[in-house]
């Protein structure tokens, strides 16, 4: 059952989306990186009330779909929550995605995607 | 003692008016209901007396930002008042006041351009003291070229521009030291301002803003050297960021200059019983402490509740000490200046409870600084 | 009758009766196999589900003292600009990840390992240079532990999203051995068997009936080599006893009827 190499070698970054504070943070941490021009592609969205949902979806959609070099997406739990029928939809291993607390949203193991999971593994 | 006699002659209202707003400061005593809060909403009930206009539009359990931006509208808001009501030499006086502000809005917009941002957006980022009527103008610029020579036409901070940053230099140079720079020249600018300006010559103004600009300056000599180690900035390029006055000045700052760690530091302050003492007090002594000292002690980090102060936190009682006894004063703008800094603390300690209550982290809610 | 359950399509002889034997043998020291496999993944599987749930309770906690460092940090700085500051000066990553793997049970389960990038600035390195520096840095500090405690989750979380669809394969297996392939394999054996044995019966009684009919010609073949016999017998007396007219059997046995076998 392993997986082919190409899957996961070249994943080296983290991803994140999430509230400006979160982001902030996560990125002083060393996580940030623009891919080289013309595309500069960054591997951080910064979500505040204006940002539209359809541009958070887009930047899940690349950082899981698109971009081969992304290992741990990690979002935002009240902004999963806005995308909440992609996320629960997502079942690959490759980028993981975490669902982590913001400065505002305590985290609330309820919503969580994975433990829904593992709630109805055990049949709770 | 002649400029107590035509003092009040323009400034006497101003005065008063400054007098009245700091005697809205929250005292102990309000900071110790503040502390008691279980919610946004009580602190915002808390508030209530001081900040009542500017809080009621805040929706239920605002967030802290939030909170901290509606206290801060209530600063801008008087302080363009006393601005409105200023004419000679205190007009120029609070027109300095809020070139610092402008300093970072500039440095903000300059890392919008490098970054091919829309400036736009940034606006309303920038702290509203730095306001100024151009900055729109600004965000035209595409390119840094284009906003250099914007902000050399446009903006009050052309002198600390010229001369020592090129158009290039923005492009090439981290965004903090143009920023240090900029706060550098204007710092020397400020001084000279109050220690030369006629209307200022020999008032108690010259006296107390030199001691606080001096203290400034110290302040920003020590915290970029202490910053300053194990990040790429030379020691030649740290030294350009020195202000060329203050009581470490020049001695101290030569051998701030020179430092290679905290103990250098230390070694550089000695001269000044004030910043010993506050090194002593954050364990960075070395000397006498515990002989290991250095950063670790001073990251005395969260749930180690209030052991040992950082030498910011000392700094910013330091300065509220000086702000404090400004108003000691008669006559002089500087309480213009104190009641600025005052106001700019309340908020921080506001901010700090909030997030304090906000996030849970009690025991540690005791570190905002309490002047009255 | 066999022809009730599934089976698989081959012709009912000896040879693939062994071939079946032979496979159902191994389906269930398969099934054994699997079923033990499962079991141990399942119980790694339950570890780790055990693990998320605490490390996502951690984090919780984790996460906040993280925020609140940097509640210190726009404290110590006093403006709200930080964030955008050091968002828009992002370059290069230095905090990566790389991906070993572990093998669990034949499973190869990816682990995520937090490494410092060499030589990279982050650009974060003069952030706070006037004012703030320090608790910049010390939020730096905290963030990469709380991001590192991430990393960790993440690996749980991915071991948990493979080891889910590893075990639903497995299981998916050991219900197919159990419920189709084996009963399918002895359905088909007994059919076999089953028709062998009519084959066997058809045998024995095609056997007989050659045997009864060859018996009848052997009997007919008798009597008329007897009668043929007794003709010749009867021409000699004539001619012997001349005015004798009818001479008596001389087996005596007129009377007696043919014995039928």
């Amino acid at each position: 059952m392993a997986l082919p190499q190409s899957a996961y070698k070249d994943r080296e970054f983290l991803a994140v989306i999430g509230d400006e504070d979160s982001v902030t943070g996560i990125l002083l941490a060393g996580v940030g990186h623009v891919t080289d021009p013309p595309d500069s592609q960054r591997n951080y969205l910064v979500v505040d009330q204006k940002t539209e949902t359809s541009t958070i979806e887009g930047a899940f959609d690349s950082f899981t779909k698109q971009r081969k070099d992304i290992a741990i997406v990690l979002i935002n739990q009240h902004i999963a929550d806005k995308i909440r029928g992609r996320v629960d939809g997502y079942s690959e291993a490759f980028p993981s995605i975490l669902e982590i607390p913001s400065k505002d949203h305590p985290y609330d193991p309820e919503k969580d995607s994975v433990m829904k999971r593992v709630r109805k593994l055990f049949g709770e | 003692m002649a400029e107590g006699l035509f003092y009040n002659v323009s400034g006497g209202y101003v005065e008063g008016i400054v007098r009245g707003y700091r005697n809205q400061l929250l005292t102990s005593t309000s900071y110790n209901n503040l502390i008691q809060c279980e919610s946004i909403d009580d602190v915002k009930l808390q508030l209530g007396p001081s900040y009542g206009d500017f809080l009621s539009t805040l929706p239920p359990n605002p967030s802290t930002s939030s909170l901290a931006d509606k206290t801060l509208d209530k600063l801008v808001a008087e302080f363009r008042y006393v601005q409105a009501n200023s004419t000679g030499s205190l007009a120029k006086f609070m027109d300095y006041l809020t070139y610092a502000y402008m300093i970072d809005n500039v440095a903000l917009l300059i890392t919008g351009t490098l970054h091919e941002r829309d400036t736009r957006e940034l606006l309303e980022r920038c702290h509203p003291l730095g306001w100024f009527e151009t900055m729109p103008v600004l965000c035209v610029a595409t390119n840094v070229e284009e906003l250099y020579n914007s902000v050399l036409i446009e903006t009050p901070l052309a002198p600390y521009f010229k001369g020592s940053l090129s158009h290039q230099d923005l492009d090439e140079l981290n965004i903090e030291i143009v920023r240090n720079t900029l706060y550098k020249n204007y710092l020397e600018d400020f001084y000279r301002f109050v220690n030369e300006e006629p209307g200022l010559k020999g008032t108690p103004t010259q006296e107390v803003m030199s001691e606080a600009l001096m203290f400034e300056a110290d302040r920003r000599s020590i915290n970029i050297t202490l910053n300053s180690f194990g990040t790429e900035l030379s020691k030649q390029d740290r030294k350009k960021l020195y202000p060329n006055f203050g009581r470490l000045h020049p001695e101290g700052t030569l051998m701030l200059s020179r430092a290679e760690d905290v103990e250098g530091v230390r070694i550089a302050v000695d001269g000044v019983y004030d910043y010993k003492t506050m090194m002593d007090q954050t364990g960075m002594g070395g000397g006498s402490g515990g002989g290991g000292g250095g950063l670790g002690n001073q990251s005395g980090g969260i749930g180690a509740g209030d052991e040992g102060k950082s030498l910011e936190d000392l700094f910013y009682e330091r300065e509220m000490e000086i702000a404090k006894l400004a108003f000691t004063y008669q006559f002089t703008h500087a309480i213009v200046y104190a009641w600025v800094k005052l106001r700019e603390q309340e908020i921080r300690n506001i901010t700090w409870i909030a997030e304090c209550i906000a996030q849970n982290q009690k025991d540690r809610i005791n570190n905002y600084i309490s002047v009255f | 009758m066999s022809g009730a359950g599934d089976r698989e399509p081959v012709f009912p002889t000896r040879q693939s009766l062994g071939a079946m034997k032979s496979k159902l043998k191994g389906a269930q020291t398969g099934h054994d196999l699997l079923k033990r496999k499962s079991e141990a993944l399942t119980k790694r599987f339950r570890e780790i589900t055990r693990r998320i749930d605490e490390a996502k309770r951690k984090m919780g906690r984790v996460m906040q003292i993280a925020a609140f460092s940097l509640a210190e940090v726009t404290y110590a700085v006093g403006n709200s600009q930080i964030g955008y500051q050091i968002t828009e000066s992002v370059r290069q990553a230095k905090f990566r990840v790389r991906t070993r793997q572990e093998n669990v049970s034949g499973v190869f389960l990816p682990q995520f390992e937090s490494f410092q990038q060499e030589g990279v600035d982050s650009g974060f390195g003069m952030t706070g240079l006037g004012k703030g520096g320090q608790q910049v840095q010390k939020c730096r500090d905290t963030y990469t532990r709380a991001v590192e405690t991430l990393v960790e989750l993440a690996s749980l979380q991915t071991a948990f999203v493979i080891l889910d669809e590893v075990i639903k394969v497995v299981n998916r297996r050991v219900n197919a051995i159990e419920h189709v392939i084996i009963p399918r394999t002895e359905n088909t054996i007994k059919y076999i068997n089953s028709e062998l044995d009519e084959l066997d019966r058809e045998e024995f009684f095609r056997l007989k009936k050659v045997k009864g009919v060859k018996e009848r010609a052997a009997a007919t073949e008798e009597e008329a080599r007897k009668k043929q016999a007794r003709r010749e017998s009867d021409k000699e007396n004539q001619q012997a006893n001349g005015e004798d007219g009818e001479t008596k059997n001389v087996l005596g046995d007129e009377g007696d009827e043919d014995v039928i076998f």
